[in-house]
């Protein structure tokens, strides 16, 4: 069972408080980034992502590169080349691994098809996906550039606090990056959350333990003199539809640019250009990816564009006014982030489950809004409300036992 | 029957910018090392992410605004996906929703008059690299150098009916965006390449025939001698049924003289295009816009207008001026510090463009303070340098553009002397040595005067007023 | 979908999958369809496209030019290089 990709040795003596991981998305120059794909292993960057120099910069240290999914569009990390994470005979994820094995106070991730969320609720930790341009992508290896968000995993929500107040602001290196002043707001809690929206047709699938987190989660919230109201949203249910097809079209052209010329992963036997093109990636790539590329080149072709592409591009837009007219009223939207507590064989035996499993994240990854998940459960603010889900996040599930 | 060939031309043409269009490389690609110009981003590594160069707004803006076009105020980049060797991210970046510029109008002039070739759309893109076929056999070699520098494609709509018109077309072309300083449109260096559409039709006809395109022609000798073949071609096969035409993509080969159908796979054409989300939409204020408006240069010929009308020049030199845009700003920049437009235009067709010569300097090239030159100019009228010695002052401030001529002639004592004790004293000493050429002289001899005059002003080091220094000569002579 | 298109899609996309993943392909992808429809049913003919989800104003940059890494560097990890330049099998003009 591989948690780290690769290892910083140098930071076993550091301050478990100032030890950190960020996923293999996340570009480093002092150790390889592989995006958990044959294709890049051993990859070396000439450059590290912004968020870690940052990071670097307050003081943390490095301690590895998590093991991830393959381009981080999977469940948990189920197809990374370098082998998925077991525990008892289980399904898990590399980064909630080491949280729970108390190996670093933090890991740095990249939200793109919401693994770090599903693996946050499947292990009773907190994730923060920050609102969309608020985090630098610079040095991110880009997946779906529209959603791909640099996010945060830890034990609690102070220790993500702290390390969100490092990393949000403004970088000219990110073309989709807020004004500094923008991304200071989010920081702050200024809009407490009174008032929070449970759409009950988007929890139909879940299993009775997600359905207990969530009955839980809304028992804490009204003790904590939060009030919790059920709603409908269909719009807001087929995120997920939208959401495959852009996500699929970006990734697909985003990992186009690996093809055994430049650097990275080259066949070894091949006559001519397309089949060192062809055997390159057929050998490097696993088969989501590869039915994520199929996917998103179909939808991207100039017969299905306006059905498919076009389409997905006008929905996100219903999408985000849906949750405009629930934030009107509400201050927060309540979701699951899963379908169950821990896969089952027969969602592992589905190669392409993901693709339905992710109806929970991605309201939140085709918004871009921010989403913190809690007590197994997710939360969904309105843009630049991060610090106030974070502040709710605490009021409900840490004030007990305390 | 009597046909009409309808010919539309693609013109990519590469910004004169100093970066690239996303990324921070040099942009000045031609004739350097393979792969110097190059980062993580144009070489398609992942994680930088693309910040457009403000620059290439403004240059396509210029661009639009030359040619008449509407500016699209919210312009957009989207992607085009293809593999090839030369486009390291197997997409490029262009503009297929919302080019910066539409719907133009270019004037031009053949022999049959003048006519109006209508422009669809000016948009922005990123260039490929370069693929290298002859440093070995079984090998393609990749220099990555030219890939991200900014472009500008300026689409026309199928206007063009001659060879004698694309060539009117694009000379047009290059010299507005030369104007504008947006663009070298140099052919031979590749920084203008044109695509051609070219297709016949029975004279009178407003059916489109089948089209055939030539891509990436790179000499106007050559895409005159295409479009020539390719309308005998099209001709021939409707007239006599020699081969059936389709539409392709077809090359140019310039040394048999024939064109030939690229082979093209079933899939290829569809590149999938789509909205770029890393790069965000530009918005053009009316700051911006107005800006870069009060910026345009004056056409050419209305410059050629005012210059032989309002300034009184030949039409000879007015034309020799109106070629370069830096000629025409540095001529005006020195006539309001001599108000001379006569001496000035004598000193740029003489002077300026003997030195251009002589280091091999094109026209455009020219970084020449035009005050300065003023200036220079100004001392030679004034008579306080010789134009020997101005010369001599114009090669330094060629040599360093912060030279000013005052101070140069000064320090490198170029100054023509006022003091008459001085040349009193010259001429004393010339004369007590040179008794021979004085009895010449008073014997009847203009040449020996010469002499003495020649002798005074190499001790005086040119810096004298002839007329002083001949009165002088003269007076003591017959003292 | 249809196998032949299927073949196409992995030709545009310079991949060759396998007999079983391509019946894995098609199956997935007649239930993608019946998916789609669900979005169908929504009118978007008066809606905008939203390509970039926050309205953040477009960051330019000046336009300066500057080398980030050497050639060496940039090469470092390259499966072919010769005199500088980056190889491939001759590509057929």
């Amino acid at each position: 069972m591989k948690l780290y990709i690769s290892e910083n040795p140098a930071a076993k003596s550091a301050d478990i408080s100032r030890r950190i991981a960020a996923d293999d998305m996340i570009l480093t120059s002092s150790l390889p980034t592989t995006a958990g794909s044959r294709m890049l292993k051993g990859y070396m960057s000439l450059f590290g992502a912004e968020v870690l120099t940052r990071l670097d910069n307050a003081g943390f240290t490095l301690a590895g590169k998590a093991n991830v999914g393959e381009f981080a569009v999977d469940l948990l990390g189920e197809t990374s080349y370098f082998g998925a994470v077991e525990t008892d005979g289980k399904l898990s994820n590399a980064a909630a691994e080491l949280l729970k094995a108390g190996e670093v106070s933090a890991v740095i991730t990249l939200d793109v098809n919401g693994y770090p969320r599903r693996a946050a609720a499947q292990n009773g930790l907190i994730s923060l996906k920050p609102t969309y341009g608020t985090v630098s992508r610079f040095g991110v290896i880009p997946a779906a550039c529209s959603g791909d968000t640099v996010s945060i995993m830890a034990n609690d929500t102070a220790a993500v606090s702290e390390i969100f107040a490092v990393i949000a602001g403004h970088d000219d290196k990110d073309g989709t990056s807020h004004p500094e002043a923008v991304c200071e707001t989010a920081k702050t809690a200024a809009v407490p959350i009174k008032r929070i929206a449970l759409p009950v047709n988007l929890t139909e699938g879940t299993n009775e333990d997600v359905k207990g987190k969530l009955a839980a989660f809304t028992a804490s919230a009204e003790a904590a003199g939060i009030e919790v109201v059920k709603v409908e949203s269909d719009i807001i249910a087929v995120s997920n539809i939208a959401w495959n097809i852009l996500m699929s079209a970006e990734v697909c052209n985003n990992v186009s640019r690996y093809d055994g010329v430049k650097y990275g992963y080259r066949a070894e036997n091949f006559s001519g250009i397309d089949e060192l093109y062809t055997n390159s990636r057929t050998e490097a790539f696993g088969e989501l990816i590869k039915s994520v590329i199929i996917f998103g080149s179909e939808t991207l072709s100039a017969d299905k564009y306006n059905k498919q592409y076009d389409k997905a591009l006008r929905i996100r837009r219903l999408i985000v006014e849906a949750f405009a007219e629930l934030f009107s009223e509400y201050d927060a939207v309540l979701l699951p982030a899963c379908s169950a507590l821990s896969y089952g064989e027969e969602i592992r035996a589905d190669k392409y489950a993901v693709y339905t499993e992710n109806r929970f994240t991605a309201p939140a990854s085709i918004t871009g809004l921010p989403a913190v998940v809690c007590g197994s459960v997710q939360l969904i603010g309105r843009a630049f409300s991060d610090g106030s889900l974070l502040a709710a996040a605490a009021k409900i599930t840490e004030s007990e036992g305390k | 029957m009597k046909y009409e060939t309808v010919i539309g031309l693609e013109v990519h043409v590469e910004l004169a910018t100093d970066s690239k269009i996303f990324c921070s490389c040099s942009a000045g690609s031609y004739g350097t090392e393979p792969n110097m110009h190059v980062c993580p981003a144009c070489c398609g590594m992942p994680g930088m992410l693309p910040v457009v160069n403000k620059r290439v707004i403004d240059f396509g803006m210029k661009a639009g605004m030359m040619l008449n076009c509407h500016i699209n105020r919210t312009t957009t980049f989207d992607k085009k996906n293809y593999y090839y060797p030369d486009l390291p991210s197997a997409f490029q970046t262009t503009q297929w929703f919302a080019p910066i510029a539409v719907k133009g109008l270019v004037e031009i002039k053949t022999s049959t008059g003048k006519k109006g070739i209508r422009i669809k759309q000016i948009h922005m893109e990123e260039d490929a690299g370069k693929l290298v076929h002859d440093i070995r056999e079984d090998t393609t070699h990749i220099d990555f150098n030219r890939t991200s520098v900014p472009l500008i494609e300026i689409v026309s709509e199928p206007d063009l009916s001659s060879a004698e018109e694309v060539e009117a077309y694009l000379d047009r072309l290059k010299t507005l965006l030369r104007y504008a300083r947006v663009a070298e449109c140099e052919m031979a260096h590749g920084t203008m390449r044109c695509d051609v559409n070219l297709s016949v039709r029975p004279e009178g006809s407003n059916v489109l025939g089948v089209r055939s395109e030539m891509k990436n022609m790179n000499s106007i000798e050559a895409i005159k001698r295409a479009i020539d073949y390719e309308t005998f071609r099209h001709i021939d096969a409707i007239e006599n049924g020699t081969e059936e035409l389709v539409q392709e993509t077809r090359r140019w080969d310039d040394i048999k003289g024939m064109s030939f159908a690229m082979r093209t796979k079933e899939t290829a054409g569809d590149y999938r295009y789509f909205p770029d989300p890393n790069v965000m939409p530009v918005v053009i204020d009316d700051k911006w816009y107005d800006g870069i408006k009060s910026s345009l240069p004056e056409f050419p010929e209305v410059r050629f207008e005012r210059y032989t009308t309002e300034l009184g020049l030949s039409e000879y030199d007015a034309r020799r001026l109106t070629e370069s845009i830096a000629l025409c700003e540095c001529f005006e920049a020195a006539c309001k510090v001599t108000g001379n437009p006569k001496d000035c235009v004598n000193w740029i067709t003489s002077e300026v463009m003997s030195i251009l010569g002589v280091r091999g300097i094109t026209y455009d090239q020219l970084k020449l303070d035009g005050n300065a030159l003023g200036e220079l100019i100004k001392l030679v009228s004034d008579s306080k340098v010789s134009r020997v010695n101005g010369r001599k002052i114009l090669d330094a401030m060629f040599d360093d553009g912060t030279v000013s001529p005052a101070e140069y002639a000064a320090s490198e004592g170029l100054i023509i002397s006022t003091d008459t004790d001085l040349i009193d004293k010259v001429v004393a000493e010339v004369v007590a040595a040179d008794p021979k050429s004085v009895a010449d002289y008073k014997g009847g001899k203009e040449k020996a005067l010469m002499a003495l005059f020649g002798k005074c002003m190499r001790q005086l080091k040119g810096n004298c007023d002839p007329q002083v220094l001949r009165k002088a000569l003269i007076a003591k002579i017959n003292e | 979908m249809t196998l032949g298109y299927l073949i196409s899609l992995e030709q545009i996309n310079q991949l060759s999958l396998t007999d079983r993943q391509r019946e894995e392909i098609i199956a997935f992808f007649a239930a993608r369809d019946a998916e789609l429809e669900r979005l169908y049913r929504f009118d978007t003919a008066d809606t905008e496209r939203m390509v970039h989800v926050m309205p953040i104003m477009t960051v330019v940059r000046e336009d300066k030019a500057v080398q980030l890494f050497t050639r060496e560097a940039l090469q470092a990890a390259a499966p072919e290089t010769d005199e500088g330049y980056w190889c491939v099998p001759r590509v057929l003009e």
